[in-house]
């Protein structure tokens, strides 16, 4: 992919995602495309289906969330994406390319920072490791990385190793090193769910400038509403049992997204309630 | 901060007292098994510094120098093969976890059968006993990789060559280096007994045949230079391995002071 | 048994789980009679001349000494003197390390002596011991003992000087006495430490004792495996290595099996305590 950080300076379109979506209206194929995907562990008697039929897709520089009950196969569902479990029906596109195996094109933030970093490798090596294999001009991947360190505002900590940053400066790396692969899907597993809240606060607004600055197609699984409200641009809900897609709802908030102001807006606060209905419902 | 200065004059002392104590007491003895440490001195000076020192203490340095290398490099690379290849580990590991449980110096007889007493006897044996702590350590280290770090592989598509030398390599490192050090204290222990052992070069050699000469104070100048070796090795062991995994002696220090 | 193919890995088609209790047991076995049958074919080749004797003649000769009394008394007197070096060890050891742990001035005494003496292997001390002792069984006790005395004290004084603070001022402000406080909360608290080291030094002991035979001339598995190498009864040399590694695996067996126990013991006595 070819969208360098300096390239994407869309200022402007902070203001409005709408805008945006009015672009790509004449694009027909969705950046991500997921369609009657099913998965089942174990064969025989002891088949157990944990995806029955799913299906959504996500545009070009949209923020999607997958919500639903502790349980309900988000997990699972993250991992087929990923291309880390082989999925057993249906099947997933980006850009109208179907997936085999982990995609190029994809990058994972995982929940747990502390197992996701390699922790005899500096800051900056743990970034650079997923561009090796792609053999980059010496330059670029320099440039990539600092971009990268940059955007997540870890310049100043390259040298050091991740078990000496916090818990919330370690899930940034993780984030920084999914830039620098420079994915055009960046999918993150309940990425915020072991840090305090503060800092929570600081890395949705960073996922979303992340979002603005780069026009990244972002997918978040995530348990908390309030979370998948402020983020998204759709959420997918999912529920039962096996999970399938309860309702796929547009959030359409006005203004630039605070954290302050955008919460307490009415239209928040309807969101959130109808996306925990729906929910409440699917859990009974 | 006055109990700390306290316990350094202690610990310094001590052990100067001890062999202060140890000179005093056997200054005159003319007990056979016990000579005056002066003795001792002196025959360590006359046979170690330096007239016995290419002939009988290079050698068995070398041999183990030899063998632990050769036995660092096998075991780490069976290691590899053995854990990444999961038919291959169910096949070998209920047997290598029975010939881990022969006592390595048993192997001795075995290799003065099959190759005789000489140089290459000694390195075989050191090579074969050592092996094994490392092997195991690199196999159950490799096994231990979290599978969160494997599930970062697979998403970032790394090489298989990038997975196993990046990866799987430094995160297994901490439990590689525990098997190394075992194997250290074995190619060491080997390194003597293959001496003793029908040998009349060496230090293990000289020692038990001094002994078996009744030359007390040339056995207690043997036992002594067998002991600061032994220490040495670790030693040199310990600065290698804290250069190595300062990254790991780093993340646990933190992970105690949380 | 099996993880399903996919669509999207059509090609990954059926997988054999080797972690699978009958996939491991089945594996295993063909693992070992892979290297049995190389040693069967080399031993038959005779690249080796007589120094390589068969598997089959080997477990012949095996059969044959175990219906003989000199092996059941060799055997017994290895294992005797390792259990009993080891006992004794463990006995002096937790002494040794109630005494350096529980008072800081002989710690800071001893903790540049023990630090000395730790990767020291008893096999240094051979000589001494045969010059002494002679090639007797007392010979090989001593070994064991100075082998592993060192091992025990020295996970003692960290088990002693790991107690918790917590739980010591407890039983100060309870009015417990010295004696009272090392029974009831610092030696409970060092069992885990004690355990650990009776797991090391459990297969060491036994290793030790072979050493003293093979090289010092104490009775026992050892001596004979000597008396064989030295007299070219290559069969009887294989067999009783081979009765070494079973000896061995079992020690390492029981170990494992006695720390567990201390292990889950453990917990279960500190909540007991105030």
């Amino acid at each position: 992919m070819s969208t360098a950080y300096a390239a994407s300076a869309r200022a402007g379109r902070t203001t409005s995602n709408k805008s945006l979506r009015e672009d790509t209206v004449t694009q027909t194929e969705p950046r991500l495309r997921v369609e009657h995907l099913a998965k089942s562990y174990g064969r025989g008697d002891q088949e157990k289906q944990i995806i029955g039929d799913l299906t959504f897709s996500v545009d070009k520089g949209e923020v999607a969330c997958i919500v639903g009950p502790s349980g309900v196969g988000k997990t699972t569902l993250l991992k087929c994406l990923a291309g880390l479990h082989p999925s057993t029906g249906g099947a997933m596109y980006i850009d109208g390319k179907p997936l085999d195996g982990p995609p190029a094109e994809m990058a994972l933030v995982f929940q747990d920072y502390s197992r996701s970093l390699m922790p005899w490798l500096t800051v900056e090596k743990n970034v650079r490791l997923p561009l090796r294999h792609m053999r980059l001009p010496k330059a670029e991947a320099a440039e990539r990385i600092e971009d990268a360190l940059a955007a997540v505002g870890l310049s100043h900590a390259a040298k050091q190793y991740p078990w000496q940053l916090s818990g919330g400066m370690q899930q940034r790396v993780a984030i920084a090193r999914a830039l620098a692969y420079r994915p055009e899907v960046l999918v993150m597993d309940e990425p915020f769910a072991s840090v305090d809240a503060q800092t929570r606060f600081e890395l949705e607004d960073l996922c979303l400038s992340i979002r603005d600055k780069l026009d990244m197609t972002i997918v978040v699984v995530t348990h908390d509403i309030d979370e998948a409200v402020y983020l998204s641009d759709r959420i997918v809900a999912i529920g039962g049992k096996p999970a399938g897609v309860l309702e796929v709802i547009d959030v359409d908030l006005p203004g630039e997204r605070d954290q302050i102001t955008t919460r307490a807006l009415p239209e928040f606060a309807e969101l959130r309630s109808r996306t925990l209905s729906l929910i409440r419902k699917a859990q009974q | 901060m006055k109990r700390r200065a306290l316990n350094t004059v202690l610990g310094v002392g001590a052990p100067v007292a001890v062999i202060a104590a140890w000179w005093i007491v056997s200054a005159g003895s003319t007990n056979a098994f016990f000579p005056p440490l002066a003795t001792i001195m002196e025959r360590f000076q006359a046979l170690w510094l330096f007239d016995r020192f290419a002939s009988d203490v290079l050698p068995s340095l070398r041999n183990l120098g030899i063998g632990y290398a050769i036995a660092v490099v096998v075991g780490v690379v069976l290691g590899f093969v053995i854990a990444t290849v999961p038919v291959l580990r169910a096949m070998f590991e209920p047997a290598l976890h029975f010939i881990r449980g022969i006592p390595p110096v048993a192997l001795i007889p075995i290799l003065i059968t099959l190759i005789g007493f000489g140089q290459e006897m000694r390195v075989t044996s050191i090579v074969l006993a050592a092996t094994f702590p490392t092997m195991i350590s690199t196999i159950d280290g490799i096994r231990a990789v979290d599978t969160g770090l494997r599930d970062v592989c697979s998403v970032y598509r790394l090489r298989k060559h990038e997975r196993l030398l990046r990866v799987y390599l430094p995160a297994a490192g901490p439990q590689i280096a525990a098997g190394m050090q075992v194997s250290l204290q074995i190619g060491f222990i080997v390194m003597i007994a293959s001496e003793m052992l029908g040998s009349s070069q060496g230090i293990g050699a000289m020692t038990l045949l001094a002994q078996q000469s009744f030359l007390a104070a040339d056995m207690w100048a043997g036992i002594l230079l067998l002991g600061f070796l032994g220490f040495a090795a670790n030693i040199l062991f310990e600065a290698a391995r804290s250069r190595v995994l300062a990254w790991y002696i780093g993340s646990k220090r933190q992970e105690r002071a949380a | 048994m099996t993880i399903s193919s996919t669509t999207r890995s059509s090609a990954a088609g059926r997988r054999l789980d080797v972690d699978a209790p009958v996939a491991k047991t089945v594996l295993g076995a063909v693992g070992a009679v892979v290297l049995l049958g190389g040693w069967q074919l080399a031993a038959a080749s005779g690249a080796f001349g007589t120094g390589l004797p068969t598997v089959t003649d080997t477990l012949a000769e095996l059969v044959r000494l175990l219906g003989t009394q000199v092996f059941w008394v060799d055997t017994g007197v290895t294992v005797a003197s390792a259990a009993a070096g080891l006992a004794l060890a463990v006995a002096g050891g937790v002494i040794l390390g109630v005494l350096i742990g529980m008072f800081e001035p002989v710690w800071a005494a001893t903790l540049a002596i023990t630090e000395f003496l730790k990767p020291i292997p008893p096999i240094v001390i051979l000589p001494l011991a045969v010059m002494v002792f002679g090639p007797t069984s007392k010979m090989a006790l001593f070994l064991v003992v100075a082998g592993c005395l060192l091992t025990v004290s020295i996970q003692a004084i960290a088990g002693v000087r790991d107690a918790d603070p917590v739980a010591l001022a407890t039983a100060r402000s309870y009015g417990m006495g010295r004696a009272e406080t090392l029974w009831r909360v610092v030696l409970p608290g060092a069992t885990a430490f004690i355990g650990t080291a009776v797991r090391v030094s459990a297969p060491a002991s036994l290793v030790i004792v072979v050493v003293a035979g093979l090289l010092g001339g104490a009775p026992g598995l050892g001596r004979s495996i000597y008396q064989a190498q030295a007299g070219g009864l290559y069969p009887t040399l294989y067999a009783l290595v081979v009765v070494l590694g079973v000896l061995g695996v079992a020690s390492q067996w029981a170990s494992s099996a006695v720390e567990r126990r201390v292990l889950h013991w453990h917990p279960s006595f500190r909540k007991e305590t105030p």
